[in-house]
């Protein structure tokens, strides 16, 4: 079970390879197939997700949820899905036509492509990148940029503000972001996203790095501007923020891609702070599914708890509160770093 | 000590007591709401006991009410014509049924007023013509609130009705096999069957209470039987 997916993707390469594929060639198709079923985990949990966070959200409000469709509801939202397919696309008159248009592309483009570098088990990054981490902040501060272009091109006060806020948001959560994965990489010693969960086999780094997991989970959070900190929508004051002119088709690309982004954080955080795939037992994708839903349920919990921070309290936390704390924690885990070699640990 | 975050621990400690507390809601059309006695549904008129005093249309603040009439000859007292709640505009504020003094109007406990079209909320409700209009006497006893009771199933209540036309119609065909089962001997249904068919008025007593309350009607029934044998013969002539 540990090695069906790997067994199966070598299996596949030396099969092209006998029928008398080159060997650069099989790769390339290993790698189209590889992300064909990456694209069809992220669509089913997105499926999911929706599913469940209905369905957390109505039992916090001691409501039900979705229950019609299916057994407790769980069709609901392929019914959606299908709802929004059919529904009219809509694109304002005076929007800037392409780039209103190709902003969603690029921001489900940019969240898929975070899964490249993410190990869903022992050795099953799609790409085992040596600088895997890097990627994958600096792709994600990309998604900041299709923001502001559905904003811009929007035409809209309301898409253009919350773009704005976004922006703004997004760029300074991405520094405390950074900072506090730096502790884990000291401790590590790699970028590399496979050597830091094999460096997790004695402790895992939430025990380690506790400071930075809570800077991470908040920063991340932001990121994904989900509640508390879901300004760019914040729907009391922006209707829909930069989704105010998104319609059918479109509008669910953005919703997709928000859930992909929610996924692609807690497992990055599973990888980072719970030792990735490591675990008894059951074999490593499982525990990184299981461990990743665990930390999901941990955002929606929060989500449908807290109410929405101001703006500027949002920016004066990141600023004087967030980059301080992980500033200090990167001093800290240096100093315990060199205190404990020099007892020659 | 001041600790940071307490307030959020707290505020997730609450969502998560919720989270697995048991769901408030109830599945409507499959489950029932629980309804208080008082609870003010749809509004209900019932033509049989309106003495066309108006009371409830001055009392109304939304001019939901309104009735049409025409003269009594040689009366002064009216006659309904018909009868119409307007229920788009009801706020449900009771006045009307307060100002009532026959309990002619009440509060059932249907509260699915949604209708396809505007105009079909409206309720006009029409005396059928026959019936002697009103059936109250101005100055009548006021009925006391206790005594009525204040929601009538509207449903049930038709069917009573319906039930109490059936029988009166078999009464006044005959109906023996009616009620045989309320008196003794077949002869006295027989003494009892000739009697009702005769009197109107004691047939419908009768029939109410053979729906309402069997042990009362055959009360009713040995009574009338003993009072119609004790009579002497020919006193009908008088």
């Amino acid at each position: 079970m540990e090695h069906l997916f790997t067994d199966t993707a070598y299996m596949l390469t030396s099969w092209m390879v006998g029928l008398g594929i080159k060997p650069v060639w099989a790769d390339l198709i290993l790698l189209v197939v590889q992300w064909a079923i990456i694209i069809a985990i992220v669509t089913v949990n997105v499926i999911i997700l929706i599913w469940l966070e209905r369905k957390v959200s109505g039992f916090i409000q001691e409501r039900l949820g979705p229950n019609r469709l299916g057994p407790f509801g769980a069709f609901q939202t392929i019914a959606d899905a299908m709802k929004l397919l059919t529904k009219e696309d809509i694109i304002p008159s005076r929007a800037d036509r392409w780039i209103f248009m190709s902003a969603p592309l690029l921001f489900i483009v940019v969240a898929v492509m975070l899964y490249a570098v993410l190990p869903l088990g022992k050795d099953m990054a799609v790409v085992d990148l040596n600088v895997g981490l890097f990627y994958f902040i600096s792709l994600g501060s990309l998604s900041t940029i299709c923001l502001l272009m559905a904003g811009w091109g929007s035409n809209n006060k309301w898409s253009l503000l919350g773009a704005m806020r976004s922006v703004a948001q997004m760029i300074s959560y991405e520094i405390p972001l950074a900072f506090s994965l730096l502790g884990v990489v000291m401790i590590a010693g790699s970028l590399n996203l496979g050597e830091i969960v094999n460096a997790q086999n004695r402790y895992w780094f939430i025990l380690l790095q506790p400071v930075a997991f809570l800077v991470y989970f908040i920063a991340a959070t932001a990121e994904l501007n989900r509640g508390p900190f879901d300004m760019p929508e914040a729907e009391q004051e922006l209707t829909a923020g930069v989704y105010t002119e998104y319609t059918g088709m479109r509008w669910a690309l953005f919703f997709l891609a928000e859930y992909t982004n929610l996924v692609a954080v807690s497992a990055l955080a599973a990888t980072l702070f719970f030792g990735g795939g490591q675990g008894h037992w059951l074999p490593s994708w499982i525990w990184i599914i299981i461990k990743t839903y665990l930390i999901m349920l941990v955002f929606m919990w929060m989500k449908w708890t807290f109410p929405r921070i101001r703006m500027d309290h949002l920016m004066a936390f990141s600023w004087k509160v967030l980059i301080p704390v992980s500033l200090a924690n990167i001093l800290v885990t240096g100093l315990g770093i060199e205190f404990f070699r020099g007892m020659g640990w | 000590m001041k600790m940071f975050g307490k307030g959020l621990l707290k505020g997730l400690g609450i969502t998560l007591k919720h989270g697995v507390e048991k769901p408030r809601t109830i599945q409507y059309p499959e489950q029932r709401p629980f309804l208080h006695q008082r609870f003010r549904g749809c509004l209900e008129f019932d033509y049989r006991n309106c003495i066309v005093c108006g009371m409830c249309i001055k009392a109304c603040p939304n001019r939901v009410l309104s009735f049409e009439t025409a003269p009594i000859e040689g009366s002064k007292k009216k006659r309904l014509l018909s009868y119409t709640i307007d229920l788009q505009y009801c706020l449900f504020c009771n006045l009307c049924v307060e100002a009532c003094p026959t309990h002619t109007l009440f509060f059932v406990h249907n509260f699915e007023l949604s209708t396809d079209r505007r105009e079909q909320i409206k309720r006009v409700y029409t005396p059928p013509a026959g019936v002697q209009v009103p059936v109250a006497a101005a100055g009548a006893e006021l009925i006391p609130p206790e005594a009525l009771e204040p929601e009538v199933d509207a449903a049930a209540e038709a069917k009573r009705r319906k039930q109490i036309e059936a029988i009166k119609t078999a009464l006044s065909k005959g109906g023996q096999k009616v009620l045989a089962k309320y008196v003794d001997t077949e002869e006295d249904a027989a003494i009892l069957a000739e009697l009702l068919q005769a009197d109107e008025k004691k047939r419908d007593k009768v029939a109410a209470l053979i729906v309402d309350d069997k042990e009362k009607a055959r009360k009713a029934a040995q009574a009338l039987v003993a009072k119609e044998k004790s009579r002497p013969a020919g006193g009908e002539t008088q």
